[in-house]
């Protein structure tokens, strides 16, 4: 893969670039947030815009894309200047973004989707459903030929969702196409996939811009790539002529020596054991769990590799109670015999379970870092009830300091950190409930580089302290790197239990198809 | 920065409802001579004090991203039951609903009380044999008591007493199909609502007649106890007539829900309920458990509610709380409690509660028609919301900045 990157053909600047940014400047009441930008986006090519949470990416987006109309600055599409005053105005001046939470509605038809807001009309000013699905099945021809076009959205995954999302672009000729994060719910093949057709829509003219925290898709990808770091403009180089270590560098600012500290522990006693577990949950017609079998010792990290519905979510869910009484088979915790019937009973008995969600299961948004924090621990830190005086700050300001939380303070509200920070308000959340055992479910999944290995030096330190870790990630380098066993699962069934020697990325995705 | 930008918004949109409050306040006083005076200050207190209550548990409510539609109707099924409770002097259907009501809440409290209590020794099984059978006991002693009380009537204390088990159970009963058969609130608590109505009428007798409590048929019925009016009187201070009883118990039902909200591990986990069901029943919370609390706690409030309509009215009716919901609901809305849940507190609701009473209070000192006032309180509520929501703030800026455009 890495050859191929370097060889990839330069393209030689002929004619004006499609898009043209020029020291853009945003400010959000009294704070600047982006302090002189610039981006340039070539016809038939995939621009990768790398940087960390808070860097800029998203509001640089919103500013092309007519949600943020009061910036200063330069813009100029095809040559022309120009400027959008809403969305529906970039749109018209064909460019479009497909959102990291997809925009569709869920129980309209494809075609519906795809022409909402624009549905085509008969003589009499009713919806021509007719045509507006034969022009729909012939935009999707090429990205998604077996689709029923008038079959509801939501009865179709995710990966063709946002399929039908690039279609519904195209159907407004669209020369831009802005893509957020696309593959954070992909599998690897889903995501293969759709690299295919994003180099088919490179090489028909297009101008992709490419946000992604993952290493490996930049470089597969994008031909440049632009990095921001806190609002400004770092640089711009060929994806060829920028090697991973100096791209980091220039996202960061600072040089990260190892993106994987790993320390291998000597595994101590067993903390986890599981015996033919298994989960068919209520309304599903297949085990999503069949029959597995691991354990979990002191100081070590277990990881589980798999793709999409492999079921290792489900497993972490059962063994921490999430489905109640639920579960067939054995769990032994620290060596006592444990039903999890409900999430209080694994936080009772020392588990601690991240899910893979923060939004959805992991915080409460509404509430500040604080309350969020101790919100798994205030049946221990107040049996009475009562929840009076400094206690709770008492018992979160040290986990901040250890998770170096960065938080203007500990009473904002939870939706003011970036992704990374929020994650460590999760991890420090649970770290208070004093587990022994931690369920890790993409702990670093939507979070920035440093954030990453402030997670990684930390999940060393637990084990170093002799808390057992089950880790699951969809990053093989992650899952490598940070595991000192690997188990894969395919369908609900354990297919491979892999020692840190033996475990490479090919053996890894043999057994997780 | 970010931090302090949103601070500032949220004090000011906080800032934007008592401002609102004081604005009312200002062009009540200059609309009408009457309207500062004591007499009308106290009257105001007397109107809101009904609504005032019933909104405070349906702030509880909300919070958890509920609602509770079956409030108006509690409130008649309650009135109703107080009505009979007070005039009659032998087992009616009033009574065969609130004794044993009223003894299953007094189990349920001995039981919860023991088990709170019984420090841990003993073992398991002679813990639970311990809380059951004083629970037991107490249920026996306090049916009986009960029974015993019927032949000579019930007084306020007794209203006190068994009315708001009635209330407690009703709303126990929404809040645990709510929270284990895992239904809509709305759904629910509509279909209590149309069911108390039925079981208010059918206690009533007669197709729902109307139990006036003090000159009820003399032939065959007794009359409420005198004391009874002490619910429906004012406490004097320094010679007048200055706080009424009502007004007491909106008062101690709002302070005892604000210290639940902020003081209580409980309170924190009605919010986190309504903040993120899933991530608070992933951190341990028992999720059911807090959705029952809040439907029996509105339950209560609304029986509490009905005993001050009997006093105040004199009467309990089959349809004494029809569409009372709907005050309740906007008065918590307007005091910036989000439907959505998670956001919001008593505060609000109490300032909600005076602005609908004053606005009532106003257009009534000048003379403005019921009808006139009905339109013109939905008004209000739109304006309410858009004011706290910052919208309104962002069409007038978005105007401004068009205007200067346009002349620029």
């Amino acid at each position: 893969m890495a050859t191929e990157t370097h060889n990839r053909p330069v393209i030689a600047d002929a004619g004006p670039p499609l898009l043209r940014m020029c020291d853009v400047r945003k400010a959000f009441g009294n704070v600047e947030v982006l302090h002189g930008v610039t981006l340039d986006v070539r016809p038939g090519e995939i621009h990768a815009l790398v940087g960390e949470n808070g860097a800029g990416k998203s509001t640089l987006m919103k500013i092309l894309a007519g949600v943020y109309t009061d910036w200063t600055g330069l813009m100029e599409i095809g040559g022309q200047p120009a400027r959008f005053h809403s969305p529906r105005d970039a749109e018209d001046g064909r460019v479009a973004i497909i959102h990291q939470e997809l925009a569709l509605v869920p129980y309209l038809s494809v075609a519906e989707n795809m022409f909402l807001g624009r549905e085509p009309l008969t003589r009499w000013h009713t919806v021509d459903h007719g045509r507006m699905r034969a022009d729909a099945r012939k935009l999707l021809t090429q990205l998604a030929p077996s689709i029923d076009v008038s079959r509801p959205v939501a009865e179709y995954p995710v990966s063709i969702q946002q399929l039908i999302e690039i279609g519904k672009a195209l159907s407004r000729n669209a020369r831009i196409l802005i893509l957020d994060e696309p593959t954070s719910a992909l599998s690897d093949t889903e995501a293969g996939r759709l690299f295919d057709i994003l180099r088919e829509l490179k090489a028909q003219g297009a101008g992709l811009i490419y946000i992604s925290h993952k290493m490996e898709e930049i470089y597969a990808l994008a031909d440049r790539i632009t990095v921001l770091r806190d609002g400004e403009y770092v640089g711009c180089r060929p994806a060829s002529e920028l090697d991973r270590d100096e791209l980091i560098h220039w996202m960061v600012g600072r040089q990260i020596e190892q993106l994987f500290p790993k320390h291998v522990s000597q595994p101590g006693r067993e903390l986890l054991r599981v015996e033919h577990l298994s989960l068919t949950p209520a309304g599903a017609g297949r085990k999503l769990v069949d029959d597995v079998s691991l354990c979990v010792r002191a100081g070590e990290v277990v990881g589980i590799g798999g793709l999409m519905g492999s079921g290792a979510s489900e497993l972490l869910g059962s063994i921490f109670g999430q489905y109640g009484r639920r579960p067939t088979g054995t769990l032994h915790v620290d060596g006592k015999p444990f039903v999890p019937a409900s999430p209080l009973h694994g936080i009772d008995a020392g588990i601690a379970f991240v899910t893979n969600d923060r939004k959805a299961t992991g915080l409460v948004l509404s509430m500040s870092v604080l309350r969020n924090m101790t919100l798994a621990s205030l049946k221990r830190a107040a049996p009475r009830g009562r929840l009076s005086g400094g206690f709770e700050r008492t018992l979160a300001e040290p986990l901040s300091r250890e998770l170096s939380l960065k938080a203007p303070s500990l009473h904002a509200p939870i939706t003011s950190l970036s992704g990374g920070n929020q994650q460590k308000v999760i991890l420090a959340k649970w770290l208070m409930t004093q587990p022994m055992l931690l369920l890790l479910d993409e702990p670093t999944r939507g979070i920035d580089v440093g954030a990453k290995a402030d997670i990684y030096e930390l999940m060393n330190r637990w084990t170093a302290a002799g808390l057992g870790i089950l880790l699951i990630t969809s990053e093989l380098p992650e899952l490598l790197a940070m595991s000192d066993r690997i188990v894969v699962m395919a369908h609900g069934r354990l297919t491979a239990e892999l020692s840190r020697k033996e475990a490479t990325q090919e053996r890894v995705m043999a057994a997780a198809v | 920065m970010a931090e302090s930008g949103t601070k500032l918004r949220t004090i000011l949109r906080s800032a934007t409802l008592y401002l609102g409050l004081l604005a009312l306040f200002v062009a009540g006083a200059a609309l009408s001579p009457q309207f500062l005076t004591m007499d009308n200050q106290r009257d105001v207190l007397w109107q809101v004090s009904g609504n005032g209550i019933l909104a405070i548990g349906m702030t509880l409510v909300i919070l958890t991203a509920g609602i509770d539609l079956s409030v108006g109707s509690l409130l008649s099924l309650c009135s109703v039951v107080c009505a009979m409770l007070l005039m009659q002097r032998k087992w009616t259907h009033a009574t065969m609903v609130a004794v044993p009501a009223f003894a299953a809440g007094c189990g349920a409290l001995a039981a919860w009380l023991t088990w709170r209590l019984w420090p841990g020794q003993g073992g398991r099984i002679v813990r639970r044999a311990g809380i059951t059978g004083i629970g037991l006991a107490a249920i026996a002693l306090a049916a009986m008591w009960a029974a015993s009380r019927v032949p000579h009537g019930f007084g306020v204390i007794g209203v006190l007493l068994l009315v708001p088990p009635v209330g407690l159970l009703l709303g126990l009963i929404s809040g645990a199909i709510i929270a284990k058969g895992k239904l809509q609130p709305f759904i629910v608590t509509l279909a209590m609502m149309v069911s108390a109505v039925g079981l208010a009428k059918y206690i009533a007798g007669q197709g729902g007649r109307v139990h006036p409590i003090y000159t009820g048929d003399i032939t065959t019925e007794a009359v409420a106890p005198e004391s009874f009016k002490l619910l429906a009187s004012n406490i004097t201070v320094f010679g007048k007539d200055l706080i009424p009883v009502p007004g007491l118990f909106f008062a101690g039902s709002a302070l005892l829900a604000a210290l639940l909200l902020s003081q209580l591990r409980i309170g924190r986990y009605i919010y986190a309920v309504g903040g993120n069901e899933e991530t608070a029943r992933l951190s341990g919370i028992n999720t059911d458990r807090i959705k029952m609390l809040v439907y029996s706690i509105s339950g209560v409030l609304c029986a509490v509610a009905a005993v001050l309509y009997c006093a105040q009215y004199e009467q309990g009716k089959a349809d004494a709380g029809f569409t009372r919901e709907l005050d309740a609901i906007a008065a918590v809305v307007i005091g910036g409690t989000s439907l959505m849940g998670g956001r919001g507190g008593v505060g609000g609701t109490i300032v909600g509660v005076f602005i609908f009473g004053y606005l009532g209070n106003i257009l009534n000192l000048r003379g403005v028609s019921t009808e006139f006032q009905s339109i013109l309180k939905g008004f209000i509520i739109v304006l309410a919301v858009l004011l706290q929501e910052g919208i309104l703030a962002r069409w007038i800026g978005d105007t401004v900045r068009r205007l200067r455009r346009a002349t620029a």
